[in-house]
């Protein structure tokens, strides 16, 4: 079922357009990454579906209806969370379920529940200034699906963490995901890959491809050869892109990846004539395209 | 509980685990009180450190008691306003600074609760301090010179607590739509400084002026009569607090939270 749909979305700031009417919609029960470089527009999007931002124009509905004040069924972590330092994990969960309409003693039983499920337990006295970043990234979790939101939206989650604040963030986002919708941004191509089901790809304040990603790979998906030399051949790199079944060559330092229309008859000219020409090679790999070749392909554009 | 409670509360939580809620009283008991005690001993002080030739005699008339609340107000109206506005001046915009405004506004919370929960959080102090400093002042008046009447200090009070009011009311609106705290707390005391000053020169054409409220309440100190033109200036501060107040909620929510 079709939980929100954003229809010619546009948000202009000044003389500049941050984002250029946008149409995405976003299933119930998916978890869908919002990709993009920096300035692609993505926490302005974020922010406008989380009626922290007014759109310049266009129309959020949420669940088949023009919704008004959204944020009763979103829960929203932002980028860089920010909490009150003199008041403890708890304290501060409590407040904001209270905020968000719940009552106190069902807002107790949901804190300690959520801390419990963040790992904050035995921080939950501790003031929040005392807090690591990872902590507060958790914290700033929890307090997002305080008050069950239906649509969970998260702004670079894993972005300033560490390798281990990373993994747990991201499985924590794994069993959410099984309870409530979820929409991520993040330019970590891998953890997209990774925990989403659909992918936006956002370029320039557009929407350069959407779908579910298995279906995105698979119809971008091309084959591509990787050779790692031992020494630099940008020479003879340069003159196979007159070859008919070559694409794409992208050269960096010793490696090579190109991108071949033909594999079959490709990989033998090219093999021959690196045997032909004694090119020194380390590697020469047939694989197929990955989500960050496509995302390259979308940015350069 | 409505947001607006959850909020108010949490406003009074801070100001207890930051001592505002102890240090500001404090502050405003000590300038209520130096006014009386210096007045009293003020031949005694001359006496040990003045070094005034021997044999000078000096006629020092005691001032009234209702003489020396209204050099305490006059107090208030500088420093007290100062310490006020310099507590208050982070109240929106530190926390839009930080960003925790906009974890506060990202579940359902009306902006009218937001801003009117930081109004009356700041009512609170400001009226808790002037009470508890006023009546300091009041008795130290009374044991050292003479009982004023509590009916004229009571009415000078509430009077003298409608200016505070007004200036506590500009604080949160500069709070507001700046985002320095520094350049909120220059600006308010500039503002206020600037409504005293044009009011004491132009009297006659001000007489609605928020700043006549000081002038009010000496004659009410003194006489115990309220001038005629009291109800207009009345009428107009609370008509532009709540203006001001208006102003404020519509800016706020045209403010980008958590950049």
């Amino acid at each position: 079922m079709e939980l929100l749909k954003a229809s010619d979305l546009v948000k202009r700031f000044g003389n500049t357009n941050a984002v250029k009417g946008i149409n995405f919609h976003i299933e119930e029960g998916r978890c869908v990454s919002l990709l993009g470089p920096n300035g692609a527009g993505k926490t302005t999007t974020l922010k406008m579906l989380s009626g922290l931002l007014e759109p310049t124009s266009g129309s959020i509905d949420f669940k088949g209806e023009k919704a008004k004040d959204l944020r009763q069924f979103i829960g929203y972590l932002p980028q860089y969370p920010a909490f009150y330092n003199w008041m403890s994990g708890k304290e501060f969960l409590v407040f904001a379920g209270q905020l968000a309409k719940l009552n106190r003693k069902e807002t107790e039983k949901r804190s300690d529940e959520l801390l419990e499920r963040v790992g904050l337990t035995n921080a939950k006295k501790r003031k929040i200034g005392g807090y690591s970043g990872g902590m507060k990234q958790r914290l700033g979790l929890a307090q997002a699906l305080i008050h069950r939101p239906k649509l969970l939206i998260l702004d670079e989650p894993v972005s300033a963490l560490d390798p281990l604040g990373r993994r747990e963030v991201l499985d924590m986002m794994r069993e959410i995901k099984e309870e409530t919708t979820i929409l991520f941004s993040t330019h970590v191509l891998h953890d997209a890959e990774e925990i989403s089901d659909d992918i936006l790809i956002m370029h320039a304040g557009e929407i350069a491809i959407s779908g579910s990603l298995g279906s995105v790979m698979e119809e971008k998906r091309q084959p591509i050869l990787q050779i790692e030399f031992e020494s630099q051949a940008v020479d003879w790199l340069k003159s196979i892109a007159s070859y008919s079944f070559v694409s794409e060559v992208n050269i960096q330092g010793n490696k090579a990846s190109i991108i071949l229309k033909d594999m079959v008859n490709g990989k033998q000219t090219l093999l021959k004539d690196i045997v032909d020409r004694k090119l020194p090679i380390r590697k020469f790999e047939i694989s197929q395209t990955t989500l960050e070749d496509l995302f390259m392909e979308v940015v350069k554009a | 509980m409505t947001q607006w409670t959850v909020l108010y509360r949490k406003e009074i939580k801070e100001m207890v685990r930051n001592y505002k809620i102890l240090w500001i009283p404090i502050v405003f008991i000590l300038l209520g009180v130096i006014k009386p005690v210096s007045s009293y001993y003020m031949p005694e002080i001359l006496d040990t450190f003045g070094g005034l030739p021997e044999g000078t005699i000096l006629e020092m008339p005691t001032p009234t008691g209702a003489e020396v609340l209204m050099m305490v107000l006059s107090n208030y109206g500088m420093l007290g306003v100062l310490i006020l506005v310099l507590s208050a001046m982070g109240v929106v915009s530190a926390e839009r600074q930080s960003g925790v405004a906009g974890m506060v506004m990202i579940k359902p919370v009306p902006y009218s609760s937001y801003i009117l929960s930081k109004w009356a959080g700041l009512i609170t102090i400001t009226l808790i301090s002037l009470f508890i400093g006023y009546v300091a002042s009041w008795y130290y008046t009374s044991l050292l010179i003479e009982t004023v009447a509590f009916e004229h200090v009571f009415q000078s009070l509430v009077i003298y607590s409608i200016w505070l009011v007004f200036v506590v009311t500009l604080t949160l609106f500069f709070s507001t739509i700046m985002k320095g705290n520094g350049s909120v707390a220059f600006v308010t005391i500039f503002v206020v400084f600037a409504i005293s000053t044009v009011t004491s020169i132009l009297g006659k054409y001000m007489k609605w002026s928020p700043a006549t409220m000081t002038e009010h309440t000496g004659q009410v100190l003194l006489s115990g009569e309220l001038d005629s033109s009291f109800l207009l200036a009345f009428i107009t501060t609370i008509a532009i607090i709540i203006v001001v107040l208006i102003s404020s909620i519509q800016i706020f929510k045209q403010k980008e939270l958590l950049e």
